[in-house]
């Protein structure tokens, strides 16, 4: 694989100049009082941050129902916000012709709700801060793809910490192209390794219960999902939360009963609607008042369901969603 | 119901495809061939129709098994319904695997004309659930 | 909302095991229920008034009919509301005869079952929406598929009836097997006498279109007007119908596939088939012996072939009777399971034969060998229990029946159902044998299984008096269980458009919200379980009907 080996400042050079365009715009971290967040640069770069440890959302969820044409808007996200917008446009929420999506390696993230004060923005010093496993959000710790492999090209380190840009698609080419140096081969061997496999998820019924015990039903999960992208939710309907009339209805068919009701067809249901969509991200864990890990069942369900149908989200634009497609000789062991 | 008494006597959901298998559940019934009567069947359309989510609601509120069954591939009345079906079925079972209860969920291809195959599909699904059941009352 | 709810009893046969009373009595406690009745025949004509009544005197909005399957008197029941000015798709059907009375003996148990039964469907019937029917012109047009008496005797049929006819024949003469057939049993008439009369009252009719050496290459569209496509030797054509017949046959059983019948290895070993064709050029010598055996290729549970072929053994009669009537002198042994002369007749024959001096012999037959001096029967005689071995100056198989050739293919074309033996599959045994599940497509003759051609020129005749019936009322309802889309909540995710193999579902891109082009939509529902928020729903089969089904069976009552 060919890329360009980056000078200092350079990544900054490039976006600054692309910026100049008036119809352009640039979606990725600034640096501010509060640490680093998310931000729409217009004009030019300000405090710009390349990388991001402080979780938040994930952007992909800002991109939804995107489809202006001629405003040209390149993404610098973390792979999880890059995979999650590849899947959106799967879905037909965001139009992929004006969008540029660079993704750049991750080192991981510290959640959002840590308020740590002395997490590093810089990328030489974040290798170093999450020595420290524990410090890192669990998503980020079992997390399928930290390298910016996705996307139409990707920011790569390599293991004497130079930067290089990789092109992945004909878009990502342009963009590569119009930067300084020369095009050579990438190092095999990157700062940002290959994800180690992780287990099988295992679980049963009762922890389920256990673990969602203190879910409050509020449905910030969902909301801040950036692949739950249904205008109106089957949720919001009375089909399998009965509220009101269709709440009390039910009540005098069933008797008496805990409020609130219908976690585990929310959660479970939830879970089958995203499990081809999901990237693991843990946005929704990071938006959960309650503190339910809610990663561990997304991710984890996800991961196995993808499994079956040798299907990533947000690996490749190309690929449909398994759900919408199918081979006529598959699945031999899926009929009893 | 007592709860020790519903244990005894699984609850199974099924859907059946209009076209073969809710046909061959009308010719079980002509033939007299019997089956317990804690089977109680859907008809849809089409296997097809079977959102997971239905599956995952029949569970939730306290059904034993969900079986969905439709034409053998390749025989769909709509011609191709079936193999999404298998997708979302084989995807659901992985999920409930997960959760470990991939025992009660199953996938038959059961055509019009086979009324003993759908008697002995759902028999079996019917006694392999009242086992587990009787075990886990052990346990 | 008031619902009634009708409870039958069909005659005995759910009163039997499901405690009738007890459901009507148990359902009258519902706030929403405003009759519950039983009754002992819902269908019949005083049941059908019981409801009209109460529809007009109770003002009833939605009707529950617990009774047999809802595939039988489906439309005699719509009528009933139809008539008593409710739209027919308020009516529910439940099934606590086929589901439920007929599938269990305990009476206890099965009540309990029925009254689960009957709960989804009241659940359900609560998300029933009024349904626009569309009534479409029939047009008053047939096709029947294959020439052969039970083809010929459909289309004679239809036209007499004054619907226009068209025959399509694959092969390059009208009359099927018959037309090979020496000596029909039991009138004795040749076979290519009877056919010939038969296409004489076809020919000549100004409705009757005939296409030999034809073949169909596509089939689509709906009853009423279905579109079909013709390979004929002048080129493609295209035809509108009305609906069809097919009659399609049979495949005579090829004795080949029994390897130790050396059949087609010397020509000493004939089937019953060939033995018609053949019989006067036959070198037999003076005093010929003759092995005739029955039962080859059916109730044969070495090759999947159970079903006994209902003309064989006659036919073995027939040919030990024709060998008797020429070689006086002949020594003729007819090896069997039992004999089942089926048509009437049959066993007067048998006793004729038996007279002329054929002799029977209880055997299960091991193996035919072909040696230069003759061909040698082994085997076993199952009266005695003792193994022999037999030399023979030919051998007659008597042969079964098969599924027709092109089965397979045709039950694809018309997206019909087979039987397990590969022959097509009618709706129901005894109530529809000549429907298939697809509305205005029937079958007649041997292509549904073994019969004579007495029994196939009926069966081809009852299926064209069931199909004139549909064709002659000169329009139809159509289902209206087709998709549709709540524009407002669909989020443009085209799954549904991707998934939906009849492309049925189109995009708007102003919009960003797709629709369905309804004259494409078959009724799968594949879309509405693909999209996540339920945005595209299957009339007859929304979200909501389902789910309250479901709750109906696992709520605690
Ligand atoms: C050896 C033997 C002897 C018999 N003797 C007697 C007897 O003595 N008495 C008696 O009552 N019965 C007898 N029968 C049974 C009799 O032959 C059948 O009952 C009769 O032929 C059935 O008629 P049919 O129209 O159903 O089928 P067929 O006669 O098989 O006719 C079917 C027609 O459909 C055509 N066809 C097939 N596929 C296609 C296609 N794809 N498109 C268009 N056309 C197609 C065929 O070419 C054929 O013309 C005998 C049968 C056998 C095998
Ligand atoms: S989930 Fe992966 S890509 Fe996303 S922030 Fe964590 S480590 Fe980075
Ligand atoms: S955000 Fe947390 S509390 Fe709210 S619904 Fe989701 S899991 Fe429950
Ligand atoms: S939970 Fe399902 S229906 Fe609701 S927004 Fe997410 S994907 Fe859509
Ligand atoms: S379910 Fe959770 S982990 Fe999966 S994509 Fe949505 S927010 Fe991310
Ligand atoms: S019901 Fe079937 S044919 Fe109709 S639009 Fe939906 S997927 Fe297509
Ligand atoms: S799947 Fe649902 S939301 Fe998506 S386009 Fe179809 S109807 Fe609309």
């Amino acid at each position: 694989m060919k890329g360009k080996k980056l000078k200092s400042g350079e990544i900054e050079n490039a976006l600054n100049q692309f910026l100049k365009d008036e119809q352009h715009l640039v979606l990725g971290f600034k640096k501010g009082e509060g640490g680093v967040g998310h931000q729409i640069f217009k004009g030019s770069l300000d405090h710009y941050s390349l990388v991001n440890p402080l979780f938040g959302a994930n952007a992909a969820l800002y991109l939804r129902r995107l489809f202006s044409k001629g405003l040209k808007v390149m993404l610098m996200l973390r792979p999880c916000e890059i995979r999650a917008y590849v899947e959106l446009h799967k879905l037909t929420q965001v139009e992929r012709e004006d969008i540029i999506a660079v993704s750049i390696d991750c080192f991981g993230t510290v959640s959002s709700k840590e308020k740590k004060d002395d997490v590093p923005a810089e990328a030489d010093k974040l290798t170093g801060y999450f020595q420290d496993k524990d410090s890192m959000r669990w998503a980020c710790s079992v997390c399928r793809e930290r390298r910016g492999v996705v996307g139409d090209a990707g920011v790569r380190i390599d293991k004497s910490g130079n930067y290089w840009m990789v092109p992945y698609t004909e878009k990502g080419e342009d963009l590569v192209s119009g930067m300084e140096g020369e095009f050579e081969e990438v190092p095999a061997e990157m700062l940002i390794p290959e994800s180690a496999k992780t287990d099988k998820f295992q679980i049963d019924m009762e922890t389920f219960n256990k673990d969602f015990e203190k879910c409050i039903m509020c449905m910030n999960c969902r909301d801040m999902c950036p692949v739950c992208y249904c205008i109106d939710c089957v949720f919001n309907g009375d089909e399998y939360l009965p509220k009101g009339d269709a709440l009390l209805n039910k009540v005098f068919r069933t008797g008496s009963t805990q409020m609130p009701r219908g976690k585990d067809l929310f959660h479970l249901i939830r879970m089958y609607h995203v499990s081809q969509t999901c990237v693991g991200c843990g946005a929704c864990e990071e938006a959960c008042p309650q503190g339910i890990p809610l990663t561990k069942y997304f991710k984890g369900v996800s991961e196995r369901l993808q499994g079956v149908f040798s299907y990533m989200s947000g690996r490749s634009f190309d690929e449909p969603i398994p759900y919408v497609t199918f081979l006529e000789d598959e699945l031999k062991d899926a009929m009893d | 119901m007592a709860e020790d008494e519903k244990d005894k006597n699984p609850e199974i959901v099924g859907f059946c495809c209009s076209y073969c298998t809710f046909k061959a559940s009308e010719m079980a019934g002509s033939l007299r061939m019997k089956y317990p009567e804690g089977i109680k069947v859907i008809e849809v359309p089409c296997s097809s129709r079977v959102d997971p989510a239905f599956i995952i609601k029949a569970i939730v509120e306290g059904a034993d098994g969900v079986f969905v069954s439709g034409c053998h591939p390749g025989d769909c009345h709509f011609i191709k319904g079936n193999f999404y079906t298998r997708r979302k079925i084989a995807a659901l079972k992985e999920m409930f695997d997960a959760f470990s209860m991939k025992d009660k969920l199953r996938l038959f291809w059961v055509s019009a004309s086979e009324a003993r195959r759908f008697i002995d599909k759902v028999t079996t699904f019917y006694n392999d659930i009242k086992e587990k059941n009787n075990e886990r009352e052990k346990a | 909302m008031k619902t009634g709810i009708f409870i039958c009893h069909c005659g005995h046969n759910i009163k039997h095991t499901v405690d009738v009373k007890k459901l009507s009595e148990y359902f009258k406690t519902f706030p929403n229920v405003t009759v519950s009745q039983d009754y002992v025949f819902v269908c019949s004509e005083p049941g059908q008034d019981m409801i009209k009544d109460a529809i007009e005197k109770e003002g009833l909005d939605r009707v529950i009919i617990a009774s047999c399957t809802p595939s039988l008197h489906g439309p005699m029941f719509k009528d009933v509301l139809r008539k008593s000015n409710l739209n027919p798709f308020l009516l529910r059907r439940v099934s606590i005869r086929e589901h439920c009375a007929w599938v269990g003996n305990d009476v206890e148990a099965n009540t309990e079952k029925a009254k689960r039964l009957i709960l989804a469907g009241l659940y359900s019937s609560a998300h029933h929406v009024p349904l626009e029917e569309k009534i479409v012109d029939v047009k008053k047009s047939a096709l029947v598929v294959g020439g052969g008496v039970s083809g010929l005797s459909a289309a004679i049929f239809l036209s007499k009836m004054g619907m226009q006819v068209h025959l399509v024949e694959k092969k390059s003469e009208l009359g099927g097997h018959v037309r090979t057939l020496k000596g029909v049993w039991p009138a004795g008439r040749d076979g290519k006498s009877i056919v010939e009369d038969m296409v004489r009252e076809l020919e000549g009719r100004e409705n009757v279109e005939i296409f030999t050496s034809t073949t169909i290459t596509n089939f689509e569209g709906f009853f009423g007007n279905y579109e079909v496509t013709l390979n004929t030797p002048q080129g493609e054509k295209k035809l509108t119908v009305g609906g069809a017949v097919l009659a399609i046959g049979f495949s005579p059983f090829d004795p080949s596939i029994k390897p130790e019948l050396h059949y087609g290895k010397d020509e000493r070993i004939i089937t019953t088939l060939e033995f018609e064709n053949n019989s006067n050029t036959l070198q037999l010598p003076e005093k010929p012996r003759v092995a005739i055996l029955h039962c080859v290729g059916s109730r044969d549970e070495q090759i999947g072939k159970v079903y006994c072929s209902r003309v064989c053994c006659v036919n073995a009669l027939r040919v030990g009777n024709a060998l008797k009537d020429n070689y006086k002198d002949s020594y003729v042994e007819s090896f069997y399971m039992d004999v089942r002369a089926h048509p009437k007749g049959g066993e007067e024959f048998f006793e004729d034969t038996q007279e002329k001096g054929v002799l029977f012999t209880r055997a299960n037959v091991g193996e035919i060998v072909p040696t230069p001096t003759g061909v040698i029967i082994r085997g076993e005689d199952t009266l005695f229990g003792e193994t022999f071995e037999r030399e023979f100056d030919l051998v007659v198989l008597s042969i079964g029946m098969s599924s027709p050739e092109d089965c397979k293919l045709i039950a694809n074309t018309f997206k019909i159902a087979l039987d397990k033996d590969n022959f097509f599959m009618e709706a129901h045994i005894k109530l529809r044998p000549f429907d298939t599940a697809v509305k205005g497509i029937f079958i007649a003759g041997t292509c549904s299984g073994p019969k004579d051609v007495e029994e196939s020129i009926n069966h081809g005749r009852a299926s064209a008096v069931k199909l004139f019936g549909l064709l002659n009322l000169g329009y139809t309802y159509v289902d209206p269980f087709i998709s549709y889309v709540d524009p407002k909540r669909c989020s443009g995710c085209r799954m549904c458009e991707h998934a939906c193999f009849s492309n049925a579902i189109k995009y708007d891109e102003e919009k960003r919200v797709v629709h369905v082009e309804e004259a494409a939509c078959m009724g799968c529902g594949l879309c509405n379980a693909t999209c996540p928020s339920s945005a595209i729903s299957l009339r007859g089969y929304i979200d909501p009907m389902i789910d309250d089904e479901i709750s109906g069976f696992t709520e605690a009552i």
